[in-house]
């Protein structure tokens, strides 16, 4: 018995070998082998994206599948071969093991989404000169928080608080009156700034559009994890009972089970509301037909930003060593495009309001101050 | 106070009612003398073709769909368990290793089959389970209010199901040599019972109310499979054992793992609660219950033969 034992581990171990082994090209796809240093031999090689997906699946209608969307839609329109690996973990050592081996596979433009990736990156821009990173939500640093970006690397942010701002703002001039309430994930800057945003949002439009939208600070939480489907349902129902009348869900998972329980209310008749972050959440909001329960959501083009840094390396202009912010001004952020829930009239407000934004007339605080966490 | 509970009655029972008929699983499972940590992953089969089957049918039966997607987990838990009862009753396996090993296939089957399937690791059903008050009861003072308003359908049919289980396995031939199969399957054997027939239907058993479990999570909580039964599995693997093997005691044990659940997932929207660090909430369940399992070492109700694989030739 033992010995079957050890001789099934013993063959677990060759083909784990042999697997890692046999997806490493040595040679490039036109056949040329590339120098020492890695720069391509041929200026028109082509770009190979790699991607390293962070928590969650390659598929989780959030992060991951925004940046993932951005890249397959680059290597459509520029014919490139893509490849995404999710880690066996979270930890700095998972990350750094799968941009290795997207590197050995010739790989040489990866993408790694959220970031937790920082003092990964921040090991490997040196470990691997010849390859360049996109870091999204995040900057290198070795864990002191004391950025260092290599010229192999760009760094990009989004303005949370913009975006929650103009979800806010909606959410209010929709309502007309109620109140609101918001369920963020981790107590962490990205977050934070999607319910310091929207919190402006809302008390923006209560002064200037005579709306009388309540926020109170027991309704205002964070649950502390992206993925405990249960307590976002929990919560969402708690809060409900309350007499909020919608929520913004900054959440992942979490948002997840606040969506199913505000979908079971409105087939039941109640009109409650989910703001939905990151993406156009509407679809995940459908009850019956189309009719949807997200009234707006506050996105971050995770995508346009993943897209754009490929063609901007394919175009010999790669950013690197720089940190980028995609705001208004650069349409990084805002509402979907298309919003059912909403009255064309209130569209159209917060039209005014991104613009104004873009022009810099309207200023959005990213500070806390004395807003609700 | 009162409105509180008032207000987390109804989401505590909802939250129970998954963990308590998983518990009622493995009570089925522990009682014939086979050990069930595979409960986690069997729940997990449920989740995935409870969604499944509910997201691909529900544009054409709208009603029905959920009762369908209910029976199709329960007949694919109970058949994912068959391996499990394999591998420990016919090949009489290590029943701790068996029940990981299923834990661990149906982690990875469940997110392929929904990739191969789907195309996406997470499946979401349009329609959950709605929740209803029931009319008249629910005017009954103080009980109305806790226990018939906002109630779901799978409620009633779970705790159903524990009446007629207890009744079956305490008032009836065939609950007597379930549990004799767990507490001396050679004083059964020799009696007439077939050991290995009655541990195979209870592992079966086990693996259908698991089923069930899985995808009362989904249709009630979650609305979404997606790869994980977060731990729910083992939760009702601890109420089993805080519970003592006795229906009734799963009963109490699920509950109160699901009010206390309830209490820690909303504590912060709730002001009175919010003043109580969150770590102290979550992790109450878990203490109580170690202090339970020590106090409670010395007589402990467990099926005396469980986790022996029966071997004839012993006797």
């Amino acid at each position: 018995m033992k010995s079957w034992l050890g001789l099934f581990l013993v063959l677990a171990l060759i083909f784990a070998v042999i697997g890692c082994g046999a997806d490493e090209p040595v040679v490039d796809e036109n056949g040329v082998p590339d120098e020492e240093n890695g720069e391509p031999v041929d200026e028109v090689a082509e770009v190979r994206v790699g991607m390293v997906t962070d928590a969650g699946t390659i598929d989780d209608k959030s992060f991951n599948q925004g940046t993932w969307e951005g890249i397959q839609l680059a290597a459509r329109d520029f014919d490139l071969e893509t490849r995404y690996l999710q880690p066996g973990g979270t930890t700095e050592a998972d990350y750094i093991t799968e941009i290795g081996n997207l590197v050995d596979a010739e790989f040489l433009l990866i993408v790694c989404p959220g970031f937790k990736f920082e003092t990964a990156i921040y090991d490997v821009q040196t470990r691997y000169p010849h390859a360049k990173f996109v870091l999204i939500d995040g900057y290198p640093h070795a864990g002191d928080w004391e950025p260092v970006i290599n010229d192999n690397v760009v760094s990009i942010f989004f303005t949370e608080h913009e975006s929650g701002f103009l979800a806010g703002l909606a959410t209010a001039l929709q309502l007309g009156e109620g109140e609101v309430g918001f369920i963020g994930g981790m107590e962490i800057p990205p977050v934070q700034k999607f319910s310091w945003g929207f919190q402006q949002g809302v008390a923006y439009a209560n002064e200037n559009y005579g709306t009388s939208v309540a926020m109170q600070a027991e309704n205002f939480i964070y649950e502390g994890s992206f993925d405990n489907v249960a307590a976002g349902q929990q919560l969402a129902a708690a809060m409900y009972d309350k007499g909020v009348d919608a929520i913004f869900a900054a959440a992942g998972g979490v948002g997840i089970g606040a969506i199913n329980e505000a979908k079971a209310r409105a087939a039941a008749g109640e009109e409650v509301w989910i703001v939905g972050v990151d993406v156009d959440q509407y679809d995940e909001g459908i009850y019956e037909g189309n009719k949807s329960i997200i009234l707006t959501s506050a996105m971050k083009y995770i995508d346009v930003a993943a897209y754009d840094m490929i063609e901007a390396e394919l175009n010999g202009v790669f950013p690197g060593g720089q940190i980028l912010m995609f705001d208004a001004a650069n349409y990084g952020i805002g509402i979907p495009q298309e919003n059912p829930n909403l009255d064309a009239e209130v569209e159209s407000i917060v039209q005014e309001a991104f613009e104004a934004m873009q022009a810099g007339t309207l200023q959005v605080a990213e500070e806390q101050g004395d807003l609700i966490r | 106070m009162v409105d509180l509970i008032y207000l987390l009655f109804p989401y505590a029972i909802a939250f129970t009612i998954p963990l308590l008929i998983t518990s009622l699983g493995g009570l089925f499972s522990e009682r014939s003398g086979v050990i069930n940590i595979g409960l986690e992953g069997l729940m997990l089969m449920g989740m995935f073709v409870g969604a499944l089957v509910i997201s691909r049918i529900e544009g054409f039966t709208p009603g029905t769909a959920i009762w369908i997607g209910l029976l199709a987990a329960m007949f694919f838990g109970a058949i994912f368990a068959l391996l499990h009862a394999f591998a420990c009753v016919t090949l009489n396996a290590n029943q701790v290793i068996s029940g990981i090993a299923i834990n661990m296939i149906a982690a990875a089957v469940t997110v392929y089959l929904a990739r191969f399937i789907t195309g996406s690791g997470n499946v979401q059903i349009i329609r959950g389970l709605s929740r209803q008050t029931i009319p008249l009861l629910s005017e009954i003072p103080i009980i109305g209010r806790l226990f018939f308003t906002q109630t779901y359908a799978t409620t009633w049919l779970v705790l159903a199901i524990l009446a007629v289980a207890t009744f079956l396995l305490y008032k009836t031939r065939f609950g007597l040599r379930l549990r004799a199969c767990g507490e001396h399957p050679h004083a059964a054997d020799s009696a007439g019972v077939n050991v290995y027939l009655m541990r195979y239907l209870a592992v079966t058993i086990s693996g259908a109310c698991a089923g069930l479990g899985g995808a009362t999570f989904i249709v009630t909580l979650s609305g979404e499979f997606n790869g994980t039964a977060a731990g729910l599995g083992f939760l009702a693997l601890a109420a089993l054992i805080f519970g003592q093997w006795k229906p009734w005691g799963i009963l109490g044990a699920t509950f109160f793992f699901g009010f206390a659940s309830t209490i820690a997932n909303v504590s912060q929207a709730i002001p009175v609660l919010a003043q109580i660090p969150g770590i102290y909430l979550k992790t109450f369940p878990y203490v109580v219950t170690l202090v339970a399992l020590v106090l409670s070492s010395k007589s402990s109700q467990a099926p005396r033969a469980i986790g022996e694989p029966y071997d004839k030739g012993k006797r």
